[in-house]
């Protein structure tokens, strides 16, 4: 097929799709005639509405996760109940409302809790140490300086600490559990490339992150999601090892004590996999929201859409990234970032998805 | 003291908590707005202080441009005496600053040795980043002046604020005059 020019946005279409790769807006008369599914991608909106709907999701997705851990406690507690509690005190069957599983649900969500909150009060700078970042004078950079000035203005916060990395790589990230006592960090190829406008865009975007919390956020979800996986993994371990061997007292030998116990063990296999998908999905949506913010901040969209196209097309990689870090970035710094075979796995949201919204918020 | 003693004690301190929290949040914004305002002064009194600099700097490349700078010194001297009288009242010398200094920018484009000059695009880059910065501290006061007025508005902290006398802000608005393009005459 012939490649289509899209009409809205001028982006250079292979012809095999209905709409427009960057914008979403129709190209063929039969996507036109669906008019409710194209609002529903591309309802305008401005960035207040986007940002209250990425807080939304996310609020949902936390409350998924507090409800993975909730349940994995509660059914850890039920199975103990059922095992190791003098059988006569317990009502008869295996549906009750199990003491044993409320204290271990809000014990394990109460700890995760409190270890998050620990987390929060030291270690808010490691990522800058182990991706070589260098923090760099105004007389070095004093556009750079300038731009993270007038974004934190913007913001009305301090300016943050500014770094860059020495690598060709396009990138940047913010990290700082505080908003006033937060860092930034550029990528040397980064200052190199963009102009201006693109760079106010992406120190937008990291403004964005530290205004939201999203260190907070990824600590605490990271801290829930390990939780599930180590209690989760704790729980297999101990039912493997006990082989199944007759407790005394309880009613663990029982035919309802082996339908607790299936249950838990579905549960516990499950539970870390969902909460990993969450994980992803929160981060995907801090994303998004930082993106809303950049252009809340910057009232520029054309920026950021311009920046995020340049870091779309380079192909330099970026050595000093890794898997714990990886979320903090503006793009995935590993990620073929048009790949969408693994998405629900995905730190970041494709970025012709997070143009596709930029162009929205009324471009 | 039985049960009900306990409950409506209980409900008492909830309430109290969440008036004190509602009350604390506006004193909050209410601070927030005060602040940004005189951020706003902050960022013109940055634009005050560049501009010798860069009339010093430019001065020798433009000598057949003295009419252009005469207009720029004598913007911000009229601006400098406003200052500390808050945005509003300085905003018309700040209105005729930012014209006098877009000409001048708009003249240096005729001068290639000039944009060329190391001094010179740094100054540049200041006087800009400068612009930006009061157009971004105008932008935090009035998002703080709608994050006010949406407390103040908006059940419940509308009650609280209607009993301790919080009212709404004003929005800082420029006049059509600094938002039209500047005309320039090519002749």
């Amino acid at each position: 097929m012939a490649e289509v020019t899209c009409p809205e946005c001028g982006a250079a279409n292979s012809g095999h799709g209905r709409t427009c790769r960057m914008c979403g807006t129709p190209l063929t008369a039969a996507a036109a005639a669906r008019p409710r599914m194209q609002r529903k991608v591309l309802r305008r909106t401005d960035f207040l509405a986007a940002a209250r709907a990425n807080q939304r999701a996310t609020n949902v997705l936390v409350v998924t996760l507090l409800a993975i851990g909730a349940v994995l406690g509660y059914l850890i507690g039920w199975n103990l109940q059922l095992h190791l509690d003098d059988a006569a005190a317990l009502p008869a069957g295996i549906w009750f409302v199990s003491g044993w599983g409320v204290v271990g649900a809000v014990g394990l969500v109460g700890f995760g809790g409190v270890w998050s909150t620990v987390t929060f009060s030291f270690g808010d700078r490691i990522v800058l140490g182990i991706v070589g970042a260098r923090a760099v004078t105004r007389e070095e950079a004093p556009q750079l300086h300038n731009v993270v000035e007038e974004m934190a203005i913007a913001a009305g916060l301090t300016k943050p600490a500014i770094y860059v990395v020495e690598t060709p790589a396009l990138n940047a990230f913010a990290t700082g559990l505080r908003r006033n006592r937060a860092a930034v960090a550029v990528t040397r190829g980064l200052l190199d490339t963009l102009n201006r406008d693109e760079l106010q865009g992406v120190i937008g975007h990291e403004m964005g992150h530290i205004v939201n919390l999203d260190m907070r956020y990824a600590t605490a979800v990271g801290v829930m999601v390990g939780l599930v996986a180590l209690v989760a993994d704790l729980a297999l371990r101990s039912l493997y090892y006990s082989g199944g061997g007759r407790r005394r007292g309880g009613r663990g030998g029982g035919a309802g004590g082996a339908v607790a116990l299936i249950i838990l063990v579905v549960f516990a296999v499950l539970a870390p996999i969902f909460a990993k998908l969450v994980q992803m999905a929160v981060s995907r949506q801090r994303e998004f929201l930082a993106d809303a913010t950049s252009v809340r901040l910057t009232r520029n969209p054309q920026g950021l859409i311009a920046a995020l196209q340049k870091l779309g097309e380079s192909a330099q990689p970026f050595k000093g990234a890794n898997r714990a870090t990886q979320h903090m970035f503006i793009v995935n710094p590993f990620r073929n970032f048009t790949d969408r075979s693994s998405r629900l796995l995905a730190t970041h949201p494709p970025i012709e998805r997070r143009i596709q919204r930029l162009m929205n918020l009324g471009a | 003291m039985g049960i009900g003693g306990i409950v409506v004690l209980i409900i008492a301190l909830v309430f109290a908590g969440a008036v004190i929290a509602l009350y604390n949040r506006l004193v909050q914004l209410r601070n927030q707005v005060r602040n940004a305002w005189r951020q706003i002064d902050v960022q013109l009194k940055r634009r005050h202080d560049l501009i010798p600099n860069l009339v010093e700097t430019v001065k020798d490349y433009m000598s057949y441009e003295q009419e252009t700078l005469q207009q720029v010194v004598q913007a911000r001297s009229r601006a400098v005496q406003t200052e500390g009288q808050g945005p509003e009242a300085a905003m018309e010398a700040e209105q005729a600053l930012s014209g006098a200094l877009g000409r001048m920018l708009m003249v240096m484009e005729n001068y290639p040795d000039l944009k060329a000059n190391q001094n010179v695009a740094q100054l540049m880059e200041e006087l800009a980043s400068t612009e930006n910065r009061i157009a971004f501290a105008r932008q935090f006061y009035n998002d703080s002046v709608m994050a006010k007025n949406n407390a103040v508005e908006s059940f419940p902290s509308n009650m609280i604020a209607g009993m301790f006398g919080f009212k709404h802000a004003a929005y800082f608005e420029i006049e059509t005059q600094e938002r039209a393009v500047p005309k320039v005459d090519l002749r």
